[in-house]
């Protein structure tokens, strides 16, 4: 029943004519085009990135019918400032690093503007309370709050814009992001907001069961729903059903006869002309399932008789190390301790879900817009399904709204890529939260059995480490989990022996796959608690126990050999030492204070080492090109979901170049114009990427000198590079533009791409896919948790994080990537648990919120690498290792019992409490 | 499809659901009917948003009622300046539903009509005493709220036939304070593990004269702990006293177990810890302060 809604929006008078039922975030984005506001959930107002104001008040657009705005005035991001003219918040969340992703940034922004237009002096409990309606997954909210208070305090007039940073080097000074105007005003185009006429709607068949054959699949009654085109079944896919380069044992859809493995496998496509019809024939395309018994626990999957999930039986992969003689060890040791920790399914629950843009481009390739951590992987994966070359195929990485490694997963670019081979027409497809939920790849559970061993003067001795990683329903690129489990559960210690054993197990959960730290932060929770236990045993000092033990840089570690990389672990617990002593005095005078009451501070210290290592061939490349225009263009793929590597990029070539950053172009990630610079995750972009960036435009420079040193008759080495142009050493008045010497290049037939290669190959001989460069970071960090022993209920108050980088590039994003792992870390420890069968989406997946965030100091430890760009290593994962083992030590001293098993609910925290004696 | 009316006043609201036979519901914020609506719980031929009709949308504080019309929003609720300092009980548990571009549109009223157990503003409302003035084509009267809720999410209040007006509760008098705690997985935007509301009245000698306990959710509907109150009436509030309260209430009330939530052991184990604590800040509020005894 359509009628004609009239209101202002963003200053200006529209009508539209609708349904007044439709949500006002659907008329924004679809008919009036505004897609600065974004969707998180499935319209149940769960994560506010739809937040616009009304009248001037902030409301969920996704609970807003449309027929509430006639007469009324809405604001959307849009409306709030334009990138020439942005408004105060805008510029403050772009100075100081509030956005990653971007996805929230929208609804974090209007919900800011409420706040101030009402309140203009806000406390940062104000600003807290203004945004705790508003999920962020990056930033871990300390740099959104900073950003208000910023903002307010400059529309009091008490602070001036910060100019200076226009001037300063591109490393450690100029630190914007390359595209926040963008972002922060709503304009950046994320795969759902990009405009594609005629384009048709995909929806996916997914099983309800765990576990159960495919008897029949009948697509006539879907065919016959309005607005469908076509179904696609096993039967239609052309080359194989199968992305076994990225998961072994996974198909694009399960075939009749075939069984699906887990809630949420795919057994049909249905392409439809709207939305809409898409979901309608999902719903009629019926099924015959029979079901069978599903294990959803792995140690009973290991059971001689359980339920084979796969035909080669229900263990996906196992690795063992095994160094000097750990029993002997063991026996030998004063004290040992034994210890079972559990983890659980997490899931990445980054604000865009999942989605993508297919169609047929310019040259013909069967081409894919998608979240993808390395468009080339995603090519090769997709091209088999579709029986083509990888040339027929193209893969394009768009701004992005997070990933923390969901985004590895193929599934969604060949189920694209198949649809549009099919229809030979645009297809898009967004998945439901409630989908992405069930579909997308977890963090894997893990049970870890440690039995460690020390001498009575601290020092370790042995240990035995047995770990079960639950993969769920596939491999899910959850092959090498056992090798990582073990490197990071055996840390930067000296051990006199060890004995680790880990496999991958399949169940009928849902499948495990990449998440930020891949396989370690599991391990290192449970090594980092054990330590805490025995460093308990002892009567010990959780930093110098730490120290004593530390792996120096040239021994050869428990792993077979020393690392190749500068260590830098020593210096981050010194340190993180004084910052540990002063958190654990202040508690402990806390504790005597209220020894009458339930409340108890713990402090608790964990550290890490995570290697950023790259497996296979170390050799990485990337191209720079001198333009036509006279501009620099550096070619890589380093794709940015919001940790900012694009950024980083820009930042090293500018300053190898000696130029400033608007010089630089950056072509980013996209199959047909940038090179496999092979780097699907590991907190190894800015190391190998960039270290292959600033070898690229290092050549690039001296063909340019070499070129204009002829035109300025000057030796190449007196060639100065000045932004547009090129000078004979410091004489302004023998200079040419760099579109001049473009220019003489392209007289001369002298091609202006060159290629760079990072290539270790001469340090690492003979490396082949299983062997790791054992490059490593390190890191440590101390939380204290308020804990009330009555309720069980904790707060983690404050956290102090010391991180070896090598270099901070950008100090600033560099912080942001920091503490937005140590609030997911938070999650963790807390209150994050997908239960299969129970959890659907964001009212039942606790991620933190702003009030969920503590007090967070960042203190960078910079030993320079070796090899990496000025010195840089890895960080975007690392942060979340230490996280959950410091706040669950701070519990478990707070209460004085063992917390063994992850999140620690309020639930479990009583119980360790009681147990403990304290109530 | 579904038709959306826009009432002018509540005369036309009820005419509208009478046009549809009771196919037409009444909507204020939407927070929940549209949520409903999409995952298909609820199919109304009409809605009938009620938040432009001026007499639901103000809060008065008249004589010994203060009265809040249905369309106000929660966000309303807890801005509002006597009831933000004089009503902590229902300040709080306003500020408790979702998160704030959440309470910028729910109501109290449509909270109650929702029936579930544990919604903050139903708890409050119990609390509270408060009652609910239903309007119908029979005309229109007030009932206390405690007695509107049939079973999880069924309201005596048929939304399709009737609308609530007004809730009110009376204006505090004499030593009265109330209360509000609440748990959860986490500390904003979740529904609660437990939440509790408590009002207070102390005699003059400092004992409790009457005291009014809420919880949720730890029975099939909002639950209000008669035995405990009887209880405490006459006796000196202090840990003992509230103490005692618990365990009435513990082994009174039947919570379940929520697989994402809580276990009901979890949640018994809770109740006196959060009950105690409500009475204990009630009753702090209730005395009479230093400053107004200066006065």
């Amino acid at each position: 029943m359509e009628a004609t809604i009239s209101f202002t929006l963003n200053g200006k008078a529209v009508t539209v004519r609708t349904d007044p039922m439709r949500t006002l975030l659907e008329v924004l984005r679809n008919d009036l085009g505004l897609t600065g506001t974004k969707q998180g959930c499935d319209l149940e107002g769960e994560c506010g990135a739809c937040t616009v104001l009304l009248d001037g008040v902030p409301v969920r657009s996704c609970l807003t019918p449309a027929g509430k705005v006639e007469g009324r005035e809405v604001l959307t991001v849009e409306g709030l400032g334009d990138p020439d003219r942005l408004h105060p918040l805008q510029k403050a969340f772009a100075e100081t690093g509030a956005v990653q992703c971007g996805y929230c940034t929208p609804g974090m922004l209007m919900s800011s503007a409420a706040l101030l237009a009402r309140n203009p002096n806000p406390s940062r409990q104000d600003i807290i309370e203004a945004l705790e309606g508003n999920l962020c997954r990056c930033t871990g909210y300390a740099r959104i709050i900073t950003a208000v208070e910023l903002a307010a305090a400059q529309m009091r007039g008490e602070a001036s814009p910060d100019g200076a940073a226009a001037q300063a080097r591109p490393i450690g000074g100029d630190l914007l992001r390359v595209d926040i105007a963008e972002r922060v005003t709503g304009r950046t185009r994320y795969v759902e907001d990009m405009p594609m006429p005629d384009a048709l709607h995909m929806r996916v068949v997914r099983s309800p069961h765990p576990h159960a054959r495919v008897v029949a699949v009948d697509t006539q009654k879907a065919l016959e729903v309005s607005g469908v085109l076509r179904v696609l079944t096993a039967a239609d896919i052309p080359g194989e059903n199968s992305i076994e380069g990225y998961s072994k044992d996974e198909t694009v859809l399960v075939p009749v006869g075939g069984t699906v493995k887990m809630v949420g496998d795919a057994v049909a496509l249905v392409i439809a002309a709207t939305p809409e019809a898409a979901q309608a024939g999902v719903a009629a395309v019926e099924v015959a399932y029979e079901p069978l018994p599903a294990v959803l626990d792995p140690e009973e999957a290991l059971a001689p008789d359980a339920v084979p999930i796969h035909a080669d039986g229900n263990v996906l992969s196992t690795f063992a190390i095994t160094h000097g003689d750990a029993d002997a060890a063991l026996a030998a040791s004063d004290a040992v301790v034994d210890a079972t920790y559990r983890t659980s399914y997490l899931e990445h629950a980054t604000i865009e879900r999942e989605a993508a843009l297919g169609y047929i481009d310019e040259e013909g390739r069967i081409t894919v817009v998608s979240g993808t951590h390395e468009p080339h992987w995603h090519r090769d994966f997709a091209a088999p399904v579709l029986g083509l070359e990888p040339s027929q195929v193209r893969v394009i990485m768009p701004p992005t709204g997070g990933s923390f490694g969901k985004r590895q997963d193929p599934w969604l670019v060949a189920a694209t890529a198949l649809a549009v081979y099919h229809m030979r027409r645009p297809v898009r497809i967004a998945y439901t939260r409630r989908e992405s939920f069930d579909a997308s790849p977890k963090r894997h559970p893990y049970v870890c059995h440690y039995t460690v061993g020390a001498m009575r003067d601290g020092m370790l001795t042995g240990l035995r480490l047995r770990v079960t990683a639950n993969t769920g329903a596939y491999d899910s690129g959850g092959y090498y989990i056992p090798n990582y489990a073990i490197v990071a559960g055996g840390g930067a210690y000296r051990w006199r022996g060890v004995d680790a054993f880990a496999q991958s197990v399949y169940t009928n959960g849902p499948k495990a796959g990449q998440m930020r730290g891949y396989g370690t932060p599991q391990s290192n929770f449970a090594l980092e608690c054990t330590l805490d236990e025995m460093i308990q045993r002892l009567g010990d000092d959780p930093v110098e126990f730490r120290l004593r033990n530390a792996i120096a840089q040239h021994e050869t570690t428990w792993l077979g050999y020393p690392v190749a990389e500068s260590l830098g672990y020593r210096q981050v617990l010194e340190a993180i030492r004084p910052r540990y002593q002063a958190l654990e005095a202040a508690a402990r005078a806390f504790n005597e204070g209220e020894r009458n009451t339930p409340w108890r501070k713990g402090v608790g210290l964990a550290g890490m080492w995570y290697r950023f290592g790259k497996y296979g061939i170390p050799r990485v490349a990337a191209e720079a090109e001198l333009g036509l225009d006279g501009r620099f263009i550096v070619y890589c793929s380093a794709p940015d979901y919001g940790q900012g590597i694009a950024t980083v990029i820009v930042q090293l070539a500018a300053e190898t170049l000696g130029v400033s950053r608007d010089a630089i172009r950056l072509v980013n990630a996209d199959t047909a114009t940038t090179l496999d610079s092979s780097v699907p995750g590991a907190s190894r972009a800015t190391y190998w990427v960039g270290g292959a960036v600033c070898r690229a435009v290092t050549a690039l420079r001296e063909v340019v000198a070499e070129v204009a040193s002829e035109m300025l008759d000057c030796p190449p080495s007196a060639v100065v590079l000045a932004d547009d142009r090129v000078m004979a050493g410091g004489d302004a008045h023998r200079s040419l533009r760099l579109s001049e010497v473009a220019a003489e290049m392209e007289r001369l037939g002298q091609s202006r791409k060159v290629m760079g290669v990072l290539d270790l190959r001469a340090q690492f001989p003979n490396y082949e896919r299983e062997v790791y460069t054992p490059h490593f970071v390190t890191g440590a960090q101390v939380a204290e948790v308020l804990v009330n022993t009555a309720t069980g209920q904790a707060r983690v108050t404050h956290v102090v994080a010391a991180h070896d980088v090598g270099r901070a590039i950008n100090p600033r994003d560099a912080r942001g990537q920091v503490e937005g792992a140590i609030v997911m870390g938070l999650g963790a420890a807390l209150m994050e648990e997908f239960v299969p069968g129970v959890t659907t989406g964001f009212s039942n997946y606790y991620i933190p919120t702003a009030k969920t965030m503590p007090d967070i100091e960042v203190i960078f430890v910079e030993v320079p690498s070796y090899q990496g760009p000025f010195g840089a290593k890895g960080l975007g994962e690392a942060p979340i290792l230490p996280t959950a083992p410091a706040i669950i030590n701070a519990i478990s001293r707070a209460v004085g019992a063992r917390i063994r098993e992850i999140p620690a609910t309020p639930e479990r925290i009583l119980a360790a409490a009681r147990q403990g004696g304290l109530r | 499809m579904t038709h959306y009316r826009m009432a002018a006043s509540v005369e036309e609201a009820l005419e509208i659901l009478e046009e549809h036979g009771g196919e037409a519901r009444i909507m204020a914020g939407g927070t929940d009917v549209m949520v409903d609506m999409h995952k298909g719980r609820i199919a109304p031929r009409c809605l009938v948003d009620i938040t432009r009709i001026p007499e639901l949308r103000a809060i008065s504080v008249e004589g010994e009622w203060v009265q809040v019309g249905a369309a106000v929003t929660f966000a309303e609720i807890h801005r509002h300046p006597f009831i933000a300092q004089r009503v902590h009980v229902l300040a709080e548990a306003a500020r408790s539903v979702g998160a704030l571009p959440i309470q910028t549109a729910a109501t109290w009223a449509g909270n109650i009509v929702q029936a579930m157990p544990a919604a903050d503003g139903a708890i409050a409302a119990l609390a509270l005493q408060a009652e609910a003035r239903i309007a119908d084509a029979e005309g229109a009267r007030w009932k206390p709220v405690e007695t509107l809720f049939v079973r999880p999410g069924v309201s005596a209040v048929n939304p399709c036939r009737q609308v609530i007006t007004h809730i009110r509760f009376r204006v505090p008098s004499g030593l009265w304070g109330s209360a509000w705690t609440r748990a959860g997985r986490r500390e904003s935007l979740v529904l609660p593990t437990l939440n509790c509301g408590v009002s207070l009245r102390l005699h003059e000698d400092g004992t409790v004269a009457e005291a009014v306990i809420a919880l949720g959710p730890v029975a099939p509907t909002p639950y209000r702990a008669r035995d405990a109150e009887a209880f405490l009436r006459g006796k000196t509030p202090d840990a003992a006293a509230f103490a005692e309260a618990g365990c009435i209430i513990t082994g009174d009330c039947n919570p379940r177990t929520s697989p994402a939530r809580a276990s009901r052991e979890y949640r018994l184990a809770l109740i006196p810890e959060m009950v105690a604590q409500a009475l204990e800040v009630a009753t702090r509020r209730a005395q009479p302060s230093v400053e107004a005894a200066v006065r």
